[in-house]
């Protein structure tokens, strides 16, 4: 990885949040229901948080207790079934379809566990991609190096192994310079080593960004890089856990 | 270039073959649109400037024979601008070398200065010399036919005398665009042949000099040509005035507009079959492609990507398809378009036929195919714009295998693995399966009908010539005569038998319609020339009533029992109304036949006729052509084989030449069809199949899945195909049949079993093309992305 002592020119441009600790996520009663009568889901049930400028959260919990629900709805992908979810004071959940598209264009970088790149376009333009939705975007080859991938600007998604591709996503996400990063188990397809790489890039985007960074993950040991860890089950919040000191990445025993 | 129309090129550069197979089958719709259209306006504009320079007549009238100062009292009935008069004779012609006698059509043009109207237009040669005798003006499709040109000779029997003849000049005249016989629905450009002399002389041969037995009138612009027909037909009357008509009916034009609306029913019909076709492959591409970039469109969603803009991008790719398929349709137009220009030139006589670009046609055939690529891909990418995000993030649920019906028969241990896998890939993925069998029947029914078309085209000629007519040769008298005539053909060397007939001119009505036709008197049971049934019985025609081709009895609106009105144009002219009393089958179109002893008893008149069918022993054929050709009261003497042939050689092979061309784009488009299906159950199955290798099946036996799967659904969908093919080209007929062109629904054996065999033949091929391909699947990137 190119561990550069300096952010690159174009973050740097960037002010440093005043208002770190601000509520970014304002989320009460939410739920989300999926289908009706005998066979509905109750996915989320009554969710009370908040995210904060800044934080990197870690959201635990066994496979099917709602984390990928509540990062969708944070993300704009879904509309909650009841309770209120408020971006920076905007009601998110009772947005419109246009409403959530620009919301998730100006606002939004998503990861997620299926890379969902973009197999005939090289890594450059995965990234450029996303960045023609932004006004301001990260230029692709300083995103990619961002996240250490200097050297595999015209490679195409199946020229990468998995861990690339995943911080090809990673650099795709962040290119348009997001306010909010989200991640839906990040390293559930990779190996330690590599997931230990993709970790730190979200990790490093986070500090020095100052980018809310939210990542899922099953694995209990990532809970230390975090600011908070937010545990769930059968779609609610069943425990909140606030590190006084982050771990660094690299000393996440697997 | 945005990145997003970047993976668009690349995404198509992976597609090219299949959106090129779509891209053609669009083209071939859109050269036959573009072609028919264009061939539509190069007519009309050829005939509206010949007409116009040629000063062709609004209204034309024949009669017995009037003095030539009536021809200045139809000058001054209103309305009327000009007036020709002119002799018309149909004539014997004896050309050397040809053994059977040629019908000539005589006219005459004014011994000094042009024609006022139906001039002529000059091809070789020079136009008539006052004074010089014996020279004559020779229509251009029978010279060509007999190689004959300026300074060539000819003998004619002119009422009874043997006159021989030189060509001065080879003309085109705008009354004989279509160049054929009164009355006849083909050309017959070897034993027909329009002839003009100077007046004088024609006139003197025939006892005429100073008088006229046609006219034509050309109108003062704006005039009704009801009027002056009317007043035409009044004062005409005492000179035996058959009923004047308008250009409307004028038979040559009438054949012209003919072919104009067959042009048109093409110009639809077959652009809307392939047009279908094509946008059934747009979705099946597009739908596929969605399907398997679902995963890329919920990324480009969740990063921002709006409804819109994914919405856009899709219906880039259908835009791509259209305009490639657009450009080649055109191009192809215009070029078969010059080819088929030519082609018209054996049908067709215009002194400037050429290739006119409908220039309206080109925004119609973007419009049209555009509209089919859109109806093709709104659903897919519809489905595109809606996908829930998150719900596409989500891994599509494993597939859900069951034992299939087979296996649940309890037949599983007949059928191998692979067809085993075959028969439970159907039966989880029907829909696919049937998108795939609707392509190959679609594929199957195409091939269908342009062979529908010929084998119409050759049961008619069959049917006109062995089954209705089995005389040998039809001998016309100059006049309509005593039966006693028949004594004199009887006696003409190798006459093995003869039956009389009687043709005159009528008119039936019927409530608010009217056609003019030959009302044919026949024996009642006649053995040479029959009338049959839809079931090909001979109908023996009753003492009383008519019998009407069942087209006239529809144009009529009749049915049995019905009576229509029978008015003579002829002689007494009677007015009668006779019962309908029965329906013959009779594809060139309206005709209507009675007994000959009924139909003279109408007509008020003896025992008369028009001629005779004869038949002649093979052996003394060329003695009767030879006699038949100094027989001076024989007129017109159509010989069967002559005609015949003749027809294969112009119209059929002209006929041949549209359906080979269409006969090859439903072949391409079969195959375009069968190998898209191909390709994308192949990219279905990618993953599937690479599994499979990976698990240790052979290259054969994963093949054998792809084959089995193909070959199931082609054993459902061909004969389908078969079906719905017989139900468009019935569908086709109807649109294109006319009143002088109608084609019957013939199916044959052979046209099914050729498009059964080209699809077969194209799976197959597509098959073996696909096989090359299972063996280059990439076994570790199959399985990691998706393309
Ligand atoms: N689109 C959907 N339709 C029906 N049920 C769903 C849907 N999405 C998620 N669920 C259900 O909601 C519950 C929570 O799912 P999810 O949030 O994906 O869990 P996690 O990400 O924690 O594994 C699960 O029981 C899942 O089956
Ligand atoms: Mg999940």
């Amino acid at each position: 990885m190119n561990a550069a002592a300096q952010p690159p020119a174009a973050l740097s441009a960037v002010p440093p949040d005043p208002a770190r600790g601000e509520v970014v996520f304002h989320v009460r009663g939410l739920s989300k229901t999926y289908g009706a009568g005998e066979a509905a889901v109750h996915a989320l049930a009554g969710v009370d948080l908040d995210f904060r400028q800044g934080e990197l959260v870690v959201l635990l919990g066994p496979s099917g207790s709602g984390k990928s629900t509540l990062l969708n709805l944070l993300g704009g992908l879904d509309t909650p079934t009841a309770g209120t979810l408020l971006y920076r004071g905007w009601d998110l959940g009772a947005a419109d379809e246009e409403a959530l598209t620009q919301y998730r264009r100006g606002e939004v970088g998503f990861v997620f566990q299926a890379y969902n790149l973009i197999p005939s376009l090289t890594a450059r333009e995965n990234v450029g991609l996303i960045g023609e939705l932004a006004s301001d975007p990260i230029p692709p080859e300083e995103a990619l190096r961002l996240v250490g991938l200097g050297a595999r600007l015209d490679h195409f998604p199946a020229q990468l192994s998995g861990g690339e591709q995943q911080r090809v996503a990673i650099a795709r996400a962040i290119a348009k310079r997001p306010r909010v990063l989200l991640c839906d188990e990040p390293t559930g397809a990779l190996d330690v080593r590599t997931g230990i790489v993709v970790l730190e890039a979200i990790e490093r985007i986070n500090r020095e960004l100052g980018t809310l960074a939210a990542i899922i993950t099953h694995n209990a040991v990532m809970a230390a890089m975090a600011d908070r860890v937010f545990s769930l089950s059968d779609g609610r919040v069943v425990h909140v856990q606030a590190n006084a000191q982050r771990a660094s990445v690299s000393t996440l025993a697997w | 270039m945005s990145l997003l129309d970047r993976k668009l090129l690349r995404d198509l550069r992976a597609l090219k073959s299949q959106a090129l197979a779509v891209s053609l089958v669009m083209a071939c719709g859109l050269t036959m649109m573009v072609m028919t259209r264009s061939l539509i306006v190069s007519l009309e504009n050829a005939r509206a400037r010949y007409y116009e320079e040629y000063r062709f007549a609004d209204v034309f009238a024949r009669l017995k024979r009037a003095p030539d100062d009536v021809a200045r009292r139809i000058a001054e009935i209103p309305g009327v601008a000009a007036v020709q008069p002119s002799v018309g004779r149909m004539v014997t012609i004896d050309l050397a070398g040809l053994p059977e006698p040629v019908m000539a059509w005589f006219g005459t043009v004014p011994e000094r200065g042009e024609p006022l109207l139906n001039r002529l237009h000059l091809r070789r040669g020079r136009l008539l010399d006052p004074g010089i005798r014996g020279e004559i003006l020779v229509s251009e499709a029978f010279a060509d036919v007999h190689r004959l040109g300026p300074g060539d000779e000819l003998a004619a029997i002119l009422n009874g005398r043997k006159v021989p003849l030189r060509i001065a000049g080879i003309v085109l005249s705008p009354e004989f665009v279509f160049e054929a016989p009164p009355g006849a629905a083909l050309p017959d450009n070897r034993t027909f042949a329009v002839v003009w002399m100077n007046y004088q002389e024609l006139a003197e041969a025939f006892s005429m000099e100073g008088a006229f037995n046609q006219v034509s009138v050309a109108l003062e612009p704006g005039a009704s040509d009801r009027a002056v027909i009317a007043e035409l037909d009044r004062l005409l009357m005492p000179y035996g005035g058959l009923r004047a008509y308008g250009r409307r009916h004028h038979a040559s034009d009438v054949r012209v507009d003919d072919e104009i609306r067959v042009l048109l029913g093409l110009a639809v019909g077959f652009p809307i079959v392939f047009l279908a076709v094509g946008a059934f492959m747009t979705h099946a591409v597009m739908s596929r492609l969605i399907t398997l970039q679902r995963e890329q469109i919920a990324m480009l969603k969740a990063c921002g990507f709006g409804r819109r803009e994914i919405g856009l991008h899709y219906l880039k790719f259908a835009l791509v398809i259209v305009t490639v398929g657009t450009v080649l349709g055109v191009i192809g137009g215009i070029l078969l378009g010059h080819r088929l220009v030519d082609l018209y030139h054996l049908f067709f006589r215009f002194p400037d036929l050429h290739f006119e670009l409908a220039t309206g046609v080109l925004f119609a055939a973007a419009a049209a195919s555009a509209l089919a690529a859109v109806v093709g891909v709104w659903g897919a990418v519809r489905r595109a714009m809606r996908l829930p995000p998150a719900e596409a993030m989500r891994p599509e649920p494993p597939a859900e295998f069951k034992p299939s019906f087979v296996e649940r028969l309890g037949l599983g241990r007949w059928v191998g693995v692979s067809l085993r896998m075959a028969l439970r890939n159907l039966q989880r993925k029907p829909v696919q399966a049937l998108l795939t069998g609707v392509a190959l029947a679609l594929a199957t029914a195409i091939l269908i009908i342009p062979n529908a078309f010929r084998d119409g085209v050759s049961y008619v000629l069959d049917f006109q010539w062995d089954i209705v007519q089995r005389q040998s040769v039809a001998v016309s008298l100059v006049e309509p005569g005593p039966v006693r005539a028949l004594a004199d053909f009887r006696t003409l060397p190798g006459v093995v038998s003869t039956e009389p007939f009687r043709a005159t001119p009528v008119e039936l009505v019927s409530g608010p319609v009217a056609r003019r036709l030959n009302l044919i008197g026949l024996r009642a049971e006649g053995g040479l020339s029959r009338v049959l049934d839809a079931g090909l019985r001979q109908i023996v025609l009753p003492a009383r009533g008519i019998v009407l081709s069942s087209k006239l009895g529809e144009v009529l609106g009749v049915r049995i029992g019905d009576e229509v009105l029978v008015r003579s144009l002829e002689g007494r002219r009677v007015e009668r109304l006779v019962p309908v009393a029965a329906f013959a089958e009779d594809f060139a179109g309206v005709s209507a036949f009675m007994e000959l002893a009924a139909l003279n008893r109408l007509l008020l008149e003896g025992d008369q006729i028009s001629g005779a069918y004869v038949a002649v022993d093979r052996g003394q054929w060329a003695e009767f052509l030879a006699a038949v050709k100094e027989t001076p009261r024989a007129t017109s003497v159509v010989v069967k084989e002559a005609m015949r042939d003749s027809f294969r050689k112009t119209t059929a092979e002209s006929i041949g030449v549209l359906q080979m061309i269409y006969l090859l784009f439903a072949t391409l488009v079969a195959f375009g069809i069968v190998y898209n299906s191909a390709r994308i159950s192949l990219s279905e199955r990618a993953r599937e199949l690479a599994t499979l290798r990976v698990l240790g099946f052979t290259r054969r036996e994963v093949g054998a899945v792809l084959v089995g799967e193909l070959t199931l659904v082609t054993v459902v969908a061909v004969p389908v195909g078969l079906w719905l093919g017989g139900w468009l080209a019935r569908g086709l007929l109807t649109i294109v049949n006319t009143e002088t062109v109608r084609l019957p629904l013939v199916l044959t054996s052979f046209n099914y079993s050729f498009a059964a065999s080209v699809v077969t033949v194209a799976t197959v091929v597509s098959l073996a093309v696909a096989a090359r391909r299972i063996r280059e699947i990439d076994l570790v990137s199959a399985l990691k992305v998706r393309d």
